[in-house]
C-alpha cells in the first residue's frame, strides 16, 4: 500500500475540495516550487527524474519542457491531455475525478518551471462530471489563490481553462487537439514544427498528460531520487493500471513501474473472472499489439514492453479469457480505428475502412482464402506511412492479432 | 549550398529547399498529389515517401527540408513499395470511369497507376456511394468518387483567394469536400481549382464531355484580356479535314510565371476565349456599291498604295487618317510609328480601344487591353478619335473593330460617308463592315508572333498559341508592306522581315525595351 503515490488519499472523504486537498497537505509542492526553486531548479529535478510521458509515448517529460524556447516574443501555453481516448484506459477519469487539484498543482508547477501564463486542460466531450469538477476545483484554486495573478504573493501569474472536446480519438493525439482548441477541425498537423516551438495559436507549447502532470508535484516534495525509487532508473515513478475484461476485480492499480504483467492480472486485480482461463492480453490500450497468454511474465515498462514488440502505452491491460472470440476483438479494433480514422491521409483512411470491410465479411461467414494476408498486407502498407501515429496504432494491434491468432481466424473461413 | 545525395547523384540545392523540388530540379521526378507548389506542404497523400539514410522511417520529399550530407533513395525497394501501397488504396476507392472521365489523359492517378502501380486489384469490398456531380460553383461540378481528398482546392481558397468557401465534411472513410450549404464558391478565380484538381474530381462544365485531351494541341501564349498579361497554355482542335469543322478552342488553361500570374489565371480570362472563333472576319473583300470583290492581301495592298501615293504626290499627307487601338504587338506600334507618323506625316493618329472594365485586386486589371503600357513606351502619341477630324479624308486606315462599339452607328455612318477611302483591318465582324471600301483580316494577338508589354512594364514574348487561317496577313506584315511599297525610309525598312527583326530596331531606339 505505501507504494502508492497518486492515488494514496483517493480514500480521503471530498479530497476534490480545496480544504480537504489542503489538509492532506495539499498544494505544498507549489509552495516549494514558487518559494524555494528557481524554474531551472524544477525544470532540472523534473529531468532527473526520467518521468516518462504517461499519455502514450512515453517521451521523458522534462525533456519535452527542456524544447520550448525561452527568449520568443510570443506566449508560452501548457496543454493537459485529458482528452482519454483509447479504448482500455480510464486512468485520468478516476486521477480528475477524485483528486483535481493534484492535476491543477501539477499544471502549476509546470508552468512555473517553462514560463507559461495560461494553460488549458482539454478534457475529452464525454467526462462531463469530470470536467465540471476540474471546474469546480479551478474556481476554488483562484479564491485560495493558487492561480490567477500574483499566486501567493510570488509575482507568478497563470489562468487556467477547460475545454471540451467534441468526441473525436483523434483529438488525444497533440497536435489534433492543438487544431481542435483553435476551433478548428482536429487534424494532426505535420511535424516539424513541434508543438513545443510551433504549437497553440503558432506559439510555443507544452503537451503533457494527466497522470504526467500529477506526478510533478510528488517529484518536486521528494526530489528526483526518491521518485526513481520508486520505479526504475530510467522510469521513473508509478503507473496507474487500469484493468478491465474477464478478471475478478477490474479497475485501476497504481503499481511501480516494472511491475510483472502477471502479478497485475493474478494478484492485484484478482485473477481471471468465473474460472475462466486467460488467451490474450493487450498491455497498454488498444493500439498495443497484443501479447498470448505464455507472453504475461514481463516487467511492465517502455523497454521491457518495446522489447517484445508491444508497447505500454496508457498502461490499460485488457484481458481476454480463452471464450472470447479473437474475430471478435479482430472486428472490435477494426471497426474502432476505422470509425475514428480522421481521414486526412491516404493509408490510414482508406486502408482502416477497407480492413474493416474485409473483417466484417470474415464476420459474416464470407471469408476468402487469402483476406488474413490482405489484412497484414494492408496493415503493413499503414504502418510507419502515416501522417500521425493513428496509423500505427491502428496497423500494429490488427498485424498482432493476425499474426499470433492466425490459426484461430482461419477457423471461420468458410472451408473449401 | 548543401549537397545533398539523391538516388546517388550529388544534388545542390539551397538550404530550406524541399526534398522534393530539390530532386525536380536535377530531373528526378518524385511522384506527388496534395503538394503543389503555391502552397504550405500537406503531407496527406503520403504518395511522395522517400527513404533517407539513417532515418527509420520513410519521409516526405514534400516537407522535409534539405540538409547538407542527407542520402536520400527515390526509387528503392521500400519506397516503390509505399508508393503501391498509397496507389492500391487510393484506387480501392476509386470508381474507375475513366472512360467517361474529362481528366483522362492528363490524370496523376492514372499516369502513377501506369508508372509506379501495373497490379491487379485485390479489392474485394463494395466502394463507397457518393455524389458524383456536386455543384460547385457557376462552372465546377465536384464528383466524389474521384475526389482522393488531396485538399489543394480547399487550400487555394483559404490560401490564394482567401474566400475559405470550402473544407473537409464528416470523418475518416466518409470524408469528403464540402461548401457551405446553399452558398456557391464564387470568384474570379474558380476555374484555378479544376486545373489544380489532380484527378478528374472537380470538372468544369465549361469544358465537361466536349472532348478528350489527347484530342487537343496545347500552345503556349499570352493572355490578351486584360493589361496583366498572364501566360497561358491554349488548348484547341485544329479541325477535321473531312467535315467542315475548322479550329476550335477547347480551354485556356493559367501557365506558371512566379513574375506576373504565378500559377492563375482569373475567370474573365480563362472562359472568354469563345471570341478566338466566333466572329472572325475570314474574307479580304473591296466593295463598291453593291458588289463585293474578294482579293488578295497583295492586290488590296496595292490598290491601297497606289491612293497613298497619289496623296504623297499632291502633299495631300494631312488628308490621310489612322486608328489604332491597344491589342497590337510592341513590333506593330513601332512600324505603325515610323511609317504613319514619322514616315508619311500623318497627324490624324487616333486611339480605339474597348471600354475599361472592373479590377478584382488581384490579377484582372482595369485596362481590357493587353498592350497600352507597349504603347505609352513605344511613344506614338494618340488621341481619341473626334468624329468631325474624320470627315472629309481622303483615305483613312482603321485598325480595330473597336470603334464600332463606342460610336452611335448613324454618326459613324454619316462621318465615314464623307471619307473617300476606307480600309479596315479587323480580326472580328462589327457594325464598320458596312461602313468601309477593304475589310482584311487580321489575326488576333493569340495567333500573332511579337512581344506584349504588361502593365508593370514586363515585356514577354507574344509565340502564336493558334494558326490564323482567315485571307488578310498579322499588321505587322500588312505595315511592313506597305511601307517597303511605298519606299518610305527604305533603308530603314528594307532589311526587317520578321517581328523579331522589328524588336531588335525597337531595342535599338527606345531604351525601355533593351
Amino acid at each position: 500500500m505505501d507504494e502508492k503515490v497518486l492515488t494514496q488519499h483517493f480514500g480521503v472523504e471530498g479530497l476534490f475540495r480545496i480544504e480537504v486537498y489542503l489538509g492532506q497537505g495539499g498544494y505544498k509542492a507549489v509552495e516549494t516550487a514558487l518559494r524555494q526553486m528557481t524554474p531551472a531548479a524544477v525544470l532540472d529535478e523534473v529531468k532527473r527524474a526520467n518521468l516518462r510521458g504517461r499519455g502514450g509515448a512515453g517521451f521523458p517529460a522534462g525533456v519535452k519542457w527542456g524544447f520550448v524556447p525561452q527568449n520568443v516574443p510570443k506566449p508560452r501555453y501548457l496543454c493537459v491531455n485529458a482528452d482519454e481516448g483509447e479504448p482500455g484506459t480510464f486512468k485520468d477519469r478516476y486521477l480528475m475525478n477524485h483528486n483535481p487539484h493534484l492535476l491543477l498543482e501539477g499544471t502549476i508547477i509546470a508552468s512555473y518551471a517553462v514560463g507559461i501564463h495560461a494553460a488549458f486542460i482539454y478534457i475529452r466531450g464525454e467526462y462531463e462530471n469530470v470536467a465540471l469538477r476540474l471546474e469546480g476545483a479551478i474556481a476554488e484554486a483562484y479564491r485560495n489563490g493558487y492561480l490567477g495573478k500574483n499566486i501567493l504573493g510570488t509575482g507568478f501569474d497563470l489562468d487556467v481553462a477547460v475545454h471540451r472536446g467534441a468526441g473525436a480519438y483523434i483529438c488525444g493525439e497533440e497536435t489534433a487537439l492543438l487544431e481542435s482548441l483553435e476551433g478548428k477541425r482536429g487534424h494532426p498537423r505535420l511535424k516539424p514544427p513541434f508543438p513545443a516551438s510551433v504549437g497553440l495559436f503558432q506559439s510555443p507549447t507544452v503537451i503533457n498528460n494527466v497522470e504526467t502532470l500529477s506526478n510533478i508535484p510528488f517529484i518536486v516534495q521528494n526530489g528526483a531520487d526518491w521518485f526513481i525509487k520508486k520505479g526504475l532508473p530510467k522510469d521513473g515513478g508509478t503507473r496507474i493500471f487500469g484493468v478491465s475484461g474477464m478478471v475478478k476485480k477490474p479497475g485501476i492499480y497504481e503499481l511501480p513501474l516494472g511491475t510483472k504483467l502477471r502479478t497485475i492480472i493474478f494478484d492485484h486485480a484478482g485473477g481471471m473472472k468465473d474460472g475462466k482461463q486467460l488467451k490474450a492480453v493487450i498491455p497498454g490500450g488498444m493500439s498495443a499489439p497484443i501479447l498470448r497468454a505464455d507472453e504475461i511474465d514481463l516487467p511492465m515498462d517502455f523497454d521491457s514492453l518495446a522489447g517484445v514488440g508491444s508497447m505500454l502505452g496508457s498502461a490499460a491491460v485488457i484481458v481476454i479469457d480463452r471464450e472470447t472470440s479473437m474475430l471478435d476483438v479482430l472486428k472490435a479494433v477494426a471497426k474502432f480505428y476505422s470509425h475514428e480514422s480522421c481521414g486526412q491521409c491516404t493509408p490510414c483512411r482508406i486502408g482502416t475502412a477497407w480492413i474493416n470491410k474485409i473483417v466484417k465479411r470474415l464476420g459474416r461467414g464470407e471469408g476468402e482464402q487469402d483476406d488474413i494476408d490482405s489484412i497484414i498486407r494492408l496493415a503493413s502498407n499503414i504502418k510507419g506511412k502515416t501522417l500521425c501515429p493513428l496509423g500505427d496504432a491502428a496497423a500494429l494491434p490488427i498485424l498482432s492479432i493476425c499474426q499470433k491468432f492466425r490459426r484461430e481466424l482461419e477457423g471461420y473461413l468458410p472451408h473449401a | 549550398m548543401p549537397r545533398i545525395l539523391i538516388d546517388d547523384r550529388v544534388v545542390e540545392a539551397a538550404e530550406g529547399l524541399t526534398l522534393l523540388r530539390a530532386a525536380e530540379s536535377a530531373g528526378i521526378p518524385i511522384p506527388h498529389f496534395c503538394h503543389h507548389p503555391a502552397f504550405a506542404p500537406e503531407g496527406s497523400c503520403r504518395m511522395c515517401l522517400v527513404e533517407i539514410e539513417g532515418y527509420p522511417k520513410l519521409e516526405l520529399a514534400c516537407s522535409t527540408a534539405v540538409k547538407e550530407g542527407l542520402k536520400v533513395r527515390t526509387i528503392s525497394p521500400k519506397v516503390v513499395e509505399a508508393r503501391k501501397g498509397v496507389l492500391e488504396f487510393l484506387l480501392a476507392e476509386h470508381p474507375l470511369d475513366c472512360p467517361i472521365c474529362d481528366k483522362a489523359g492528363e490524370c496523376k492517378l492514372q499516369d502513377y497507376f501506369e508508372e509506379y502501380g501495373l497490379f491487379r486489384s485485390q479489392f474485394k469490398e463494395a466502394k463507397e456511394k457518393r455524389e458524383k456531380k456536386f455543384k460547385l460553383s457557376r462552372n465546377l461540378i465536384l464528383d466524389r468518387e474521384r475526389c482522393i481528398l488531396c485538399t489543394r482546392c480547399i487550400r487555394f481558397l483559404n490560401e490564394i483567394t482567401k474566400t475559405e468557401d470550402a473544407g473537409i465534411l464528416n470523418r475518416g472513410i466518409h470524408s469528403e469536400v464540402g461548401i457551405y450549404e446553399s452558398e456557391l464558391i464564387d470568384n474570379n478565380y474558380a476555374g484555378n481549382l479544376a486545373q489544380i484538381c489532380p484527378v478528374g474530381a472537380i470538372t468544369d462544365s465549361d469544358f465537361r464531355f466536349k472532348t478528350r485531351v489527347w484530342f487537343l494541341e496545347s500552345r503556349k501564349s499570352i493572355c490578351s484580356l486584360c493589361s496583366r498579361g498572364c501566360n497561358i497554355t491554349i488548348d484547341s482542335h485544329p479541325g477535321q479535314a473531312r467535315t467542315v469543322r475548322t479550329r476550335r478552342v477547347y480551354r485556356v488553361r493559367a501557365r506558371q510565371n512566379p513574375d506576373v500570374n504565378f500559377h492563375w489565371i482569373c475567370d474573365y480570362g480563362r472562359y472568354g476565349y469563345a471570341y478566338l472563333d466566333e466572329g472572325r472576319e475570314d474574307r479580304l473583300v473591296w466593295k463598291k456599291g453593291d458588289t463585293e470583290t474578294r482579293l488578295s492581301w497583295d492586290k488590296a495592298a496595292q490598290i491601297l498604295i497606289e491612293k497613298v501615293r497619289s496623296l504623297v504626290h499632291l502633299q495631300k499627307n494631312s488628308r490621310m487618317g489612322v486608328i489604332l487601338h491597344s491589342n497590337l504587338t510592341n513590333e506593330e506600334f513601332f512600324l505603325a510609328d515610323r511609317l504613319f507618323r514619322k514616315g508619311l506625316g500623318i497627324e490624324k493618329l487616333f486611339l480605339a480601344d474597348p471600354p475599361l472594365g472592373k479590377g478584382d485586386g488581384f490579377l484582372l486589371t482595369v485596362d481590357r487591353t493587353a498592350n497600352r503600357r507597349g504603347l505609352q513606351e513605344v511613344g506614338l502619341p494618340l488621341h481619341d478619335p473626334d468624329l468631325k477630324e474624320l470627315s472629309g479624308l481622303d483615305l483613312l486606315l482603321i485598325f480595330g473593330h473597336y470603334l464600332a462599339a463606342g460610336t452611335s452607328p448613324a454618326d459613324l455612318k454619316g462621318v465615314l460617308e464623307k471619307v473617300e477611302t476606307k480600309a479596315l483591318f479587323a480580326s472580328h465582324k462589327s457594325g464598320l463592315d458596312g461602313l468601309v471600301d477593304f475589310i482584311i483580316p487580321v489575326p488576333v494577338l493569340a495567333e500573332k508572333d511579337g512581344t506584349l508589354t504588361n502593365i508593370d512594364g514586363r515585356v514577354q514574348p507574344l509565340i502564336a498559341g493558334l494558326d490564323f487561317d482567315g485571307d488578310g496577313v498579322p499588321e505587322w506584315r500588312a505595315l511592313l508592306d506597305l511601307a517597303k511599297e511605298l519606299k518610305v525610309e527604305h533603308k530603314y525598312f528594307a532589311p526587317l522581315a520578321s517581328p523579331k527583326a522589328v524588336y531588335r530596331a525597337l531595342q535599338k531606339e527606345k531604351p525601355f525595351f533593351e
